[in-house]
Formats: C-alpha cells, sequence, structure tokens
C-alpha cells in the first residue's frame, strides 16, 4: 500500500446496479437478449462504474460487479464440477439452484479477466472480490461431501488456485466475502480455516469482509460482531472489512480489547439507505475509530456493496466518503 | 362486435339464470346495434363487457359507454359498452342500453336528460372519492349516528374478519415462535416492536395483546414486558379510541399518526426493528388506479364525476342547490364538512344523498409505456412488466398503488427475521381478472375495491420478499385472503 495515501478509500466490490441492466438481465434469463448483446453492456456498465470511482475519488477501485448476478451464482458457474440448474430462476438476483455431486476439478474461474480489464481501463489501484468459501457452502447444496467444512476446504484449494493466478498477474488487493457469518456463527472454526486454505501462499493484501448481509438492500441477521472473537485473529488476511455505518460504533472497542493485528477497512457509509451521507459526517466516524486504531491501519469504505443504491446516490456516497477521508486526512499533516 | 364475459357462473347468486338473463340483453343490443351501424363504424369492433359487480352499490349505472382517448385526449376508435348485469332488473334498464348506443352513435340526450357533470376526466387515485372517503373517515361518528349503524355493518360480511378470536391466537402463537426461536440463537433484540396499521376501534390489537399476554404468561418467556406495540392510523381521533381500548396494555403502546402508504417516513428510527406488522382492510381503501390492455395496448382508466339528470333535480328540490350552486356545495362539504351546507341535520342529509346519488363516467387513455408516471412512488416498472407478461389476454386490472407504496415502505421497517401480515380482499392471480370485474364499490360513505395481490407479489420479490396468500379459513364463507411475507434468501 506504499503507493496509497493515508487512509486508503476503496469499495466493498460491487457498484450501483442501472434498472437498464437489470431488465436485461432479466431479458437474457428469458433468451429475451443475447449473450453478445449483454456482454457488450457488462462492457459499458463497467466502465461508467470505473469511471465514477475515479471521479469520486476512490484509491482503490473495482470494476463494480455489474457482469455478476448476485455473489453466489457468479462463482458456482464458475468452479469446475458445480451442477447449476440454468432453468430454476427467472430474476437474475435470484440463486440458481446449484449442487455438487463430486469431488471438485480444478479450472479457471475467469477472474483474471477482471484484473486484465481493470488495468486496461484504469491507472487506479484496484481489488478483486471473491466470495468466501462459507458462503459459498451456505448456498451450493452438497450432494458429495461428508460435511460443510470438507466442502469449504476443497472450495477453498479450486479457488487458491486462482487466486495465486491473479497475484501473478499483478493483482495486489483481493478481499474475500463472508456475509453468512454472522448468521453461522458457530462455524467460524471451520470458516476460517477455509479462509486460509484459499490464500494459502498468496502474496497480496487480502481482505476478509464479513457484513450482516445486503441481499436487497436489507441486513440478514443482527447482532454484535463480538462473536467473531478471538476466533477470528487466526484468520492469515492483513484487514478486516467491518460495517460500522449502519450499526454505530460500539464494536470498534473489540479492536481494543482484542489487541486486534488486522487493518480495518471500516464501513463508513450506510448502503441500505439512500440519504447521502455528509463529508462531515464521514470525517466525524473516522477520527472515532482513530481513537481505538492508527491512523496507518485504518482504511475507509462503504459498510457493503453499493448494488441497491441508485446511481446518482452511489456516486454521491462515494464521493462524500473521499472527502471526508481527506479531510481527516489534512488533520494527521 | 365483441363480447367478452367477465364474470364466473359460478361465483354468481344461487339460482340466478344467467343464460336466460344474458339472452335478455343481448338480442336486443344486438338489434339497437345494428340499426345504428356503430358496429360498422368501428373499425376495431366494438367491445360488449357483461359484468357481474358484487357491490350492492357501486358507482356506476346499469349500462355504460367507455371510450377511449390518445394521451393528448384525442378520440380513438376503441368503445366499449359495459352492463352491470346485476343492476339488469332495473326498471328503466332497456332505456340505458338504447341511450349508451344513442351515446356512440354521437347522439346527445334529449332536453332535461343529460347527466351533470362535478369535474373533469381524471385517474382514479386523483379521483372525487378520495375527498369523500376522507371526509368519511375524519366524521365517521358523525356518518354512523346519522346511518344509526357501524360502518363495519356495511361490509358485505356485515362486520370485519378482524377480530376473530381464533385467527388472532393463531397470529399470536407465531409470533411468539419467532421470538422463541431469535432467544434460541441469541438475537432477539431487548425491545420487541410490533405494530398494527389502521387500528379501527382498537379492538383487534386489544385481543391481540390480551392473548399474547396471557400465551407468554403461559410459556413463562418473559417477552410481553419487552414487548413495544406501535397503534398506527392516519386518524388522531381513531388513534384516541384504539388507546383507550386497549385498556390496562396502553402502558407498552405508543400512538402513532401515521400515513399508511408510507410508515417508514414517521418510524424511520426503527429501520430494521420491528417483528411484526400487521393490517386489516387497509390495503382496499388506499389509493389505486387500473390499467386496462386492449389490443396490446395500456390504457389507464380515468373517471369523470357526475348525477344523473333525474338526481340533480332531487338534489335540487331537497336542499335548494341547483346544478349552478351543486359543484360550490360538494367543494364545501368535501373541504369543511357537511356545516358546511346548512345545519347538521341538512348536511349530513345532503353528505349521503350525494353519495348515493355520485356516479362516475369511465374512459380509457391511452398511456405512454416508456413513461413512469403512471407507476407506484418506489417501485419500478420491471413488477408491472412481470404481471402483464403473465396475461396475453386483453384485460382490465388494479394498479394498486398505494398498497405497493405501503408494503416497499412497511418492509423498510421490517428487522431481518421480522415479517408484515395483511388481511384484506387480494386478487391472488393475474389471471383472476380475465374472469370478474373487480372494480370498486361504494360502503356506508367510502368504497371498497379488490387488491392486486399478483402485483404485490411482483413488487415483493423485488423488494427481497417472497408474498404469499392464504384464505382466511375462521369464516365460512369469507374472501378474505392473508398476505403473508418470507425474506427472499
Amino acid at each position: 500500500m506504499s503507493s496509497l495515501p493515508p487512509l486508503p478509500t476503496t469499495v466493498i466490490g460491487s457498484y450501483s446496479m442501472p434498472v437498464w441492466l437489470e431488465r436485461a438481465k432479466n431479458d437474457f434469463l428469458q433468451r429475451k437478449v443475447s449473450r453478445h448483446d449483454l456482454d457488450d453492456m457488462y462492457d459499458s456498465a463497467r466502465k461508467a462504474a470505473v469511471k465514477d470511482q475515479e471521479v469520486a475519488g476512490i484509491d482503490i477501485i473495482s470494476d463494480g460487479e455489474l457482469h455478476r448476478d448476485n455473489m453466489i451464482d457468479y462463482f458456482a458457474e464458475r468452479i469446475p464440477g458445480v451442477q447449476v440448474d440454468h432453468g430454476s430462476k427467472r430474476l437474475y438476483y435470484d440463486f440458481y439452484d446449484s449442487v455438487v455431486r463430486s469431488k471438485l476439478a480444478t479450472g479457471s474461474l475467469g477472474l483474471l479477466d477482471e484484473a486484465r480489464f481493470l488495468r486496461r481501463f484504469s491507472q487506479r489501484a484496484s481489488k478483486i472480490s471473491i466470495s468466501g468459501p462459507h458462503a459459498l457452502v451456505k448456498r451450493i447444496r452438497n450432494d458429495f461431501y461428508p460435511s460443510e467444512e470438507a466442502f469449504a476446504l476443497d472450495l477453498a484449494r479450486v479457488m487458491n488456485f486462482e487466486v495465486r493466478e491473479l497475484v501473478r498477474e499483478g493483482v495486489t488487493h483481493l478481499q474475500i466475502d463472508e456475509p453468512y457469518y454472522s448468521g453461522f456463527p458457530e462455524d467460524l472454526p471451520w470458516a476460517i480455516k477455509a479462509v486460509n486454505a484459499l490464500v494459502d501462499g498468496v502474496s497480496a493484501h487480502v481482505t476478509l469482509h464479513i457484513c450482516y448481509g445486503n441481499r436487497y438492500g436489507k441486513p440478514s441477521f443482527e447482532g454484535t460482531y463480538r462473536y467473531l472473537f478471538p476466533k477470528v485473529l487466526d484468520a492469515h488476511v492483513q484487514a478486516l472489512s467491518l460495517e460500522f455505518a449502519r450499526r454505530g460504533e460500539d464494536d470498534l472497542q473489540l479492536f481494543k480489547e482484542f489487541k486486534v493485528p488486522f487493518t480495518l477497512a471500516m464501513g463508513v457509509v450506510d448502503v441500505k439507505t439512500h440519504d447521502v451521507e455528509s463529508a462531515g459526517l464521514i470525517a466525524d466516524r473516522v477520527r472515532r475509530a482513530l481513537n481505538v486504531i492508527p491512523a496507518e491501519k485504518l482504511m475507509i469504505n462503504p459498510d457493503c456493496g453499493l448494488v441497491h443504491l441508485p446511481r446518482e446516490v452511489a456516486f454521491n456516497k462515494l464521493s462524500a466518503m473521499a472527502d471526508g477521508a481527506r479531510m481527516v486526512r489534512e488533520g494527521l499533516k | 362486435m365483441i363480447i367478452q364475459r367477465n364474470y364466473s357462473p359460478s361465483a354468481l347468486p344461487k339460482g340466478t339464470d344467467v343464460a336466460e338473463l344474458t339472452s335478455r340483453i343481448i338480442g336486443p343490443l344486438t338489434l339497437l346495434i345494428e340499426r345504428s351501424g356503430i358496429d360498422r363504424d368501428n373499425g376495431q369492433g366494438l367491445r360488449v363487457h357483461l359484468d357481474w359487480i358484487q357491490y350492492k352499490t357501486s358507482f356506476r349505472d346499469p349500462v355504460v359507454v367507455r371510450r377511449a382517448v390518445d394521451q393528448q385526449e384525442q378520440p380513438l376508435p376503441l368503445a366499449e359498452i359495459s352492463i352491470d348485469l346485476r343492476q339488469a332488473a332495473a326498471p328503466s334498464f332497456n332505456d340505458y342500453l338504447t341511450n349508451a348506443v344513442d351515446a356512440l352513435k354521437g347522439n346527445r340526450p334529449s332536453e332535461g336528460h343529460a347527466p351533470f357533470f362535478l369535474d373533469t376526466f381524471k385517474p382514479w387515485r386523483d379521483s372525487i372519492i378520495w375527498p369523500f372517503n376522507r371526509l368519511f373517515w375524519q366524521q365517521l361518528g358523525d356518518w354512523e349516528a346519522y346511518a344509526k349503524r357501524g360502518f363495519e355493518a356495511a361490509l358485505p360480511s356485515g362486520g370485519s374478519d378482524a377480530n376473530h378470536p381464533e385467527a388472532v391466537m393463531e397470529g399470536v402463537v407465531e409470533f411468539w415462535d419467532l421470538l422463541h426461536d431469535l432467544e434460541k440463537r441469541g438475537n432477539l433484540p431487548h425491545d420487541i416492536y410490533a405494530m398494527e396499521i389502521g387500528v379501527g376501534s382498537g379492538a383487534r390489537a386489544r385481543l391481540w395483546l390480551d392473548r399474547f399476554q396471557a400465551y407468554d404468561a403461559e410459556k413463562g418467556s418473559g417477552y410481553y414486558p419487552r414487548l413495544k406495540f406501535l397503534l398506527g392510523d392516519y386518524s388522531p381521533a381513531t388513534l384516541d379510541t384504539a388507546l383507550a381500548a386497549v385498556g390496562p396494555h396502553a402502558p407498552l403502546c405508543s400512538v402513532i399518526p401515521i400515513d399508511a402508504t408510507n410508515p417508514f417516513k414517521v418510524l424511520s428510527f426503527l429501520r430494521f426493528k420491528i417483528l411484526f406488522v400487521h393490517l386489516t382492510n387497509v390495503y382496499d381503501n388506499l389509493t389505486f388506479d387500473e390499467i386496462a390492455r386492449r389490443d396490446n395496448k395500456l390504457y389507464i382508466v380515468e373517471v369523470r364525476p357526475y348525477v344523473s339528470a333525474a338526481s340533480a333535480e332531487q338534489l335540487k328540490a331537497e336542499f335548494g342547490f341547483g346544478t349552478a350552486e351543486l359543484p360550490g356545495a360538494i367543494k364545501r362539504l368535501l373541504a369543511y364538512g357537511p356545516e358546511s351546507v346548512g345545519d347538521h341535520e341538512k348536511g349530513m342529509a345532503f353528505w349521503t344523498r350525494v353519495w348515493d346519488v355520485l356516479r362516475l363516467e369511465e374512459r380509457l387513455r391511452a398511456i405512454d409505456e416508456g413513461d413512469d408516471a403512471h407507476l407506484p412512488n418506489g417501485v419500478s416498472r420491471s413488477p408491472l412488466d412481470d404481471v402483464l407478461s403473465e396475461v396475453p389476454h386483453d384485460i382490465r386490472f388494479h394498479l394498486s398503488r398505494g398498497a405497493a407504496e405501503s408494503f416497499v415502505n412497511t418492509a423498510a421497517l421490517l428487522h431481518p427475521r421480522g415479517y408484515l401480515q395483511v388481511q384484506d380482499i387480494f386478487v391472488t392471480s393475474i389471471k383472476d381478472y380475465v374472469h370478474g370485474f373487480r372494480g370498486p364499490g361504494k360502503l356506508d360513505g367510502s368504497f371498497v375495491t379488490w387488491v392486486n395481490g399478483a402485483f404485490l407479489h411482483a413488487v415483493g420479490a423485488r423488494a427481497g420478499y417472497h408474498v404469499n396468500f392464504a384464505p382466511f379459513t375462521h369464516r365460512k364463507g369469507s374472501k378474505t385472503q392473508i398476505l403473508y411475507t418470507k425474506r427472499r434468501d
């Protein structure tokens, strides 16, 4: 992160999904739009997402993930050995019925194209987000492995190949998304083990994003992050990305209490409301975090993906976030 | 001439000889149409709709003419005659038939027979029925005293299904089970929020709270003292009544003046916190529009209020308001209440009489399908597209805008495990609109209309909820359905 400013800003991954693209995705499922035309739309939408992030002033950008239907299906369709029933959904955002009936094979997951796309169309630092093994295990039916843990570890083995390839391709920032931990805290021991298998031998800045869910712009669970500790400290990652904007900052104290060694990628933008935070409010949130966490261990991002927000709202939130971070940086000098 | 049957014979009252009824109408009508030549002149073919309006009173005369206009209100060739078979026994029914055909031919009514129009054409959502509806709920006590009966007596069943003890108990057990499950997982919030929107007399809330308290005590779970029960209604007077009705539970209750179409506006501080929201007979009294599809083109139904020439004469004789004064008198009534048109007795008599004789002429106005102006606030066009994709036929259906807005703005308050239950009259499949006219009917001073459940299903899917319907089984013959939500994964 040497070329990045202090308190670097980033996104969780997804950018605002245009209504026209939603319609095209649904039409594709009903064979009213061709694969070629849909890919063409993706190309334009992703370029626009990249540009919006750059103009908003984000330091580490994503491609907006607008070509992904949701965080599960994109991977389920690509992991060799997962059988996907392509007739099982009418709305793109729904999940396919997918099942694994034999040991997973290794093969390309197509993430290299994302990395190349980002490098070709932006000079900014960028990152690739990957759905974590725990999230995938919770949605893909397992008819083969003896346990969820075994399934997760094998998924991690397969995905590890791709992640290593990404790093070879020059990717420096990776993020693992695990939105279901909060609903299944009892899974944490094997879920962290699977994360470690996924990043084994990977020399990149890895963030583990743990939220309370954002399906349809709503949380899936409620509670506090206390359940994560101390188990999460075993994760071989550099940063933890947690949501604080919507839920308040009480859980910041957990970083002090458990002497957390990771960088905190702090959620300072509430993605479940269309109300745009002011830069001042963002700055206040960051300053409160600085009471607990040193600046060199703090990154700034929204609570979760921006997929459910209208584009104007998403853009304004990112702009406010970048401005707020800048305000705090000024004070650090 | 295209004849469309908008009723299901099985839904008609026992003993109705529908074949005889229909043939008695179609014969003379065909003759009138043949003689008039209107069918020949109409390139798209005259449509004749045979309806059975299930309400005892409605806004329609026995036979009505419905014309179509484009977006700039220029006439289109499409025209329809709609016949309410239920009113076919009216003494002057054949005159209505003749007048309808004459109207389509372009003949003006003879002197002294022209209806008196009270306003211009507007979509249902902006029509005159809303100020009447508002006045009714604001001055419910006055109406009930004058009519010498409670408003629930005017419901088709003679009462509300809201307060059925078994149904309420079922709901209580379901809610307790949710709390228990959350507690087992260590996720039960300290404050347990539940809400009733449209509390009416407060009787249901009282019953629910009584049963919940007892069940909680029986289980020894200690949830009742943690309960925060919100009584929501847009009428402060109703809220006062409801708060009194909940009696000993009042310390747990808060009254919230609320617009049922947007509870989030007032309660945004409870975002994702409310575990249970219940509404009974609210959606059917929220703003709606009707959309008609004819020859694959979409039209919005617009209505124009009128009173017949005979009714206008009667109003003049009874209240002294001739046609010059009548619009002003009605405007005063709706804005300031019955006393604004005379003493209380006269004002009440005028109000009830005008409501009784009020009729609405309908027309179809073409809409630009690319324009989203007709869609409910906060709802994209996708749910409407979903619904329309399921029906290839010509169809007329509700765009239940108020209900859709209410759904979306209530769901935003729900806890991740929270749910919404709505007891109302839902058309649960869009195809059911093909088999029945579902337009609004009159109640005492108010109105009732079916709610497009299929549309809500599509709206719910986009908002992250499975929306399902189950019949209300606690009263035989009940047309009520219960809408249940479940979070989509």
